[in-house]
């Protein structure tokens, strides 16, 4: 089976478009970083800036994005085959994502003409950095229970609460911020968007260390920031229902790379294994065959529902609540993928080559990292109750007593 | 029986390259997503389809079998993928899919997969119009082979489905597979042990019987290939209809004072087999969607269909069940009867060497 056949959608094999997007990517990739390759090493945050900031001058960043803010106005189909072309290589995960896949997406639906040209080109050109500040202590999977309150003060806001689980935050430049204009009883009523700056006076970092020991996500503490009005993101209370509405078609484009990413990661693995005798017999024993055919099912699965979303959405309809389906798979899936390739990777015996401890030390990250997944953007027992209430339209209670 | 034409056909070059290309409705090859909108826009065609199929399949329940074939060949549902010469539609994928799904949903009691898959295989043979206008009932043994040779083959084949009700049985053979009729000298039909209820499987003894018509080796993959998609469907469609039925029953029986939906442990199962049947839905979509643009990544989208079937559609079947509690476990909840189809299928299609194969696949790409 030809394997770089298999990755291209319905096709699109002999798109120009595509070979543009190889042809840059194999010009401009920096030495050293790609996680499949020998002499891989982890780029740092100003190599991950530098070469986000050239991906958008050769157009392979804000795609989808009017030209007028910095994006190349392009479908989402570009966006597609861009993706799919990211995912086969090993690429290092975008250190601005939130910016650009939900930030960027909300200032575009609700932010006003001035808005969007402050924010959108800097953004693009990774001279502003983006961290998401929605969940609280006490505001996780219950986000509309957020208490972070933004109080007006003139013309400006003052913003007094915590954030936690703030994802970005070490590095950002502008935070994403739900708060609450009026009471905690309001619930999802009264909530509102800003664009705070994370260099306000008032606003104050402490990074969380993660349990695959980077510090990704943060604990921001706000005490009375000043936000002007000119960073609040649509009317007071239209926050929630804004958010609502990008997330659920932010669930389903995101990253819309994963699947090829997955499909990068299996083929490494193989290559890996075989590079060492033990493991090499490992995998041709057949002991490991189900499992690897269910990875290379659930990756084939995972395309089956990203595809169909850019056709809908290119076509003017609504994607509803479709990407709890995708997310609640691609969670899981790479979860059992991360486990066989760890599983399969520890059994190296000592002195394996470095190819294969190259491998060891990506998987253990992925593994690890992938935990996560099924806990971040709605966790899965959030997905289970969307797909119940909404998709399934499940009835919420029982008349007590009778039906 | 009016097919048994004792002069052999070689069907080395089948119609049924044909029958997957030659769906005119869904774009032309290479157009990439604008195949995707052009099926997306004759989705009303194929909801048509879909209707009529239920319809068909509900009215064959009270049918004996031969009358089965004659209301199905009449609302033309077993020429789907059949080239027009022989009486048959000449659609692919897309089209076979909503009708194998209806197949599934209603527990029909036809070899209807194999029914479409040999109308396309044979559809320029003599015997192909009678297949697909439901004159004949031709069966296919799944497993096993057929020694001997050419107009003499012997052996023991089963998991072919509804055979002692059968005219024609497809034979795997060492050169390909070959269609032997049943009714003359040398066929012996013996009951298997096999799950399914509604097209029981048998096993067959033969013994120095002559083919009406063979299919070289080529032809013979393609086809196993092609029944892929079709017994996804009907696992696909079946997932469905139980989860229609497990979402009925806890929907209106009460305990501890409520309904039983409004327990969340239920909803969860009952949304992971909401996934369960859109994993096949998609991969199915998906299948048809390449096919219809011709590409080769359908070959690996016909298997994801059937991997996904076997594995969630099942599951989901399974928790239907467990759902329907202490009904579950009674006959005359309809739900067993579709994990013993299911469970069937996958034996038939041979789920464990498939993943085997995927799995090979994937090593000798990476080795």
């Amino acid at each position: 089976m030809d394997r770089d056949v298999s990755t291209l959608p319905p096709g699109l094999a002999g798109d120009p478009y595509r070979a543009h997007v190889r042809a840059w990517l194999a010009a401009h990739v920096p030495e050293g970083f790609l996680a499949d390759q020998p002499g891989f090493r982890a780029p740092d945050l100003a190599a991950c800036r530098d070469w986000e900031a050239a991906m958008h001058r050769g157009g392979l960043a804000g795609i989808t994005w009017p030209t007028e803010y910095g994006g190349h106005g392009l479908s989402l189909r570009e966006h597609l085959i861009a993706n799919q072309e990211i995912g086969r290589r090993a690429l290092p995960e975008s250190v601005n994502s939130l910016g650009k896949e939900l930030a960027g997406p909300i200032i575009l639906a609700i932010g006003t003409e001035e808005q969007k040209r402050r924010y959108l080109p800097p953004l693009l050109q990774m001279r502003e950095i983006w961290c998401q500040g929605f969940s609280e202590p006490n505001a996780g999977s219950d986000l509309a229970g957020l208490r972070t309150r933004a109080t007006r003060d003139g013309s400006a806001w003052r913003v007094n609460g915590r954030k936690i689980w703030t994802s970005g935050a070490p590095n950002a430049q502008r935070c994403l911020l739900l708060a609450r204009t009026g009471a905690v009883e309001d619930r999802h009523r009264g909530l509102a968007l800003f664009a705070m700056r994370m260099d306000a006076p008032g606003v104050t970092v402490r990074p969380l260390r993660q349990m695959d020991g980077r510090e990704h996500f943060a604990e921001v503490f706000m005490d009375d920031v000043v936000i002007d009005a000119e960073d609040a993101l649509g009317a007071p209370d239209q926050g929630w229902s804004a958010a609502v509405r990008v997330l659920a078609i932010e669930r389903a484009t995101n990253r819309m790379y994963r699947a090829w990413r997955f499909e990068n990661e299996l083929n490494h693995l193989v290559r890996a294994c075989r590079a060492d005798a033990t493991l090499a017999r490992l995998l041709d024993g057949g002991a490991y065959h189900r499992r690897l055919a269910e990875t290379v099912v659930d990756i084939e699965i995972v395309k089956a529902h990203v595809e169909p979303v850019v056709d809908s959405l290119l076509a003017g309809e609504s994607i509803g609540d479709r990407g709890s389906l995708m997310k609640l798979h691609w969670s899981e899936a790479h979860q059992r993928f991360a486990a066989l390739a760890l599983e399969l990777l520890e059994q190296a015996p000592p002195g394996a080559g470095p190819e294969v401890q190259a491998a060891r030390a990506r998987f253990q990250r992925i593994y690890l990292s992938a935990r996560a997944e099924t806990i971040y953007a709605g966790t899965t027992e959030i997905q289970l109750g969307i797909i119940g209430d909404r998709i399934l339209k499940l009835p919420r209670e029982s008349a007590k007593g009778g039906r | 029986m009016a097919q048994a034409e004792t002069g052999k056909t070689e069907m080395g070059k089948t119609e049924m390259g044909t029958a997957d290309k030659g769906n005119a409705d869904m774009g032309k090859p290479g157009m990439g997503t604008a195949a995707v909108a052009a099926a997306r826009d004759d989705r009303d065609g194929i909801a048509a389809f879909a209707e009529t199929a239920r319809h068909a399949v509900a009215a064959c329940a009270a049918l004996p079998v031969r009358e089965r074939a004659r209301q199905l060949a009449g609302d033309g549902l077993l020429g789907i993928l059949a080239p027009e010469s022989a009486g048959g539609l000449g659609l692919g994928p897309s089209f076979a899919a909503p009708v194998m799904e209806a197949a599934g949903a209603g527990l029909l009691g036809y070899p209807l997969a194999e029914t479409l898959l040999l109308g396309a295989a044979f559809g320029s043979a003599p015997v192909g119009p009678a297949i697909v206008l439901g004159e004949t009932i031709a069966t296919i043994a799944w497993a096993g082979i057929a020694e001997g040779s050419g107009d003499r083959l012997s052996g023991t084949v089963g998991r072919a489905p509804l055979v002692d009700e059968a005219d024609l049985l497809l034979v795997a053979t060492r050169t390909g597979a070959a269609l032997v009729p049943l009714d003359g000298a040398g066929v012996t039909v013996q009951p298997a042990f096999g799950l399914d209820l509604e097209t029981p499987e048998h096993e067959v003894v033969l013994t120095d019987v002559t083919p009406v018509a063979t299919l070289d080796a080529a032809a013979t993959a393609a086809l196993r290939e092609d029944a892929l998609p079709l017994w996804a469907a009907a696992i696909g469609g079946a997932a469905e209809r139980c989860l229609a039925l497990a979402l009925e029953h806890v929907s209106t029986r009460e305990q501890f004072g409520r309904t039983l939906v409004s327990f969340q442990a239920l909803r969860h199962a009952l949304a992971r087999q909401k996934l369960a049947v859109e994993h096949v839905r998609a991969a199915l979509e998906r299948h048809a969607a390449l096919v219809a643009a011709g590409a080769p990544e359908a070959r690996l989208a016909a298997r994801t269909s059937y991997a996904a079937a076997t594995r969630f559609g099942i599951a989901a079947i399974e928790s239907a069940l467990q759902l329907h509690g202490g009904m579950g476990f009674t006959w005359e909840v309809e739900v067993h009867r579709h994990l013993r189809r299911a469970r069937t299928v996958e034996a038939q299609g041979d789920a464990p060497g498939l993943h085997r194969r995927l799995a090979e696949d994937l090593l000798t790409a990476n080795a």
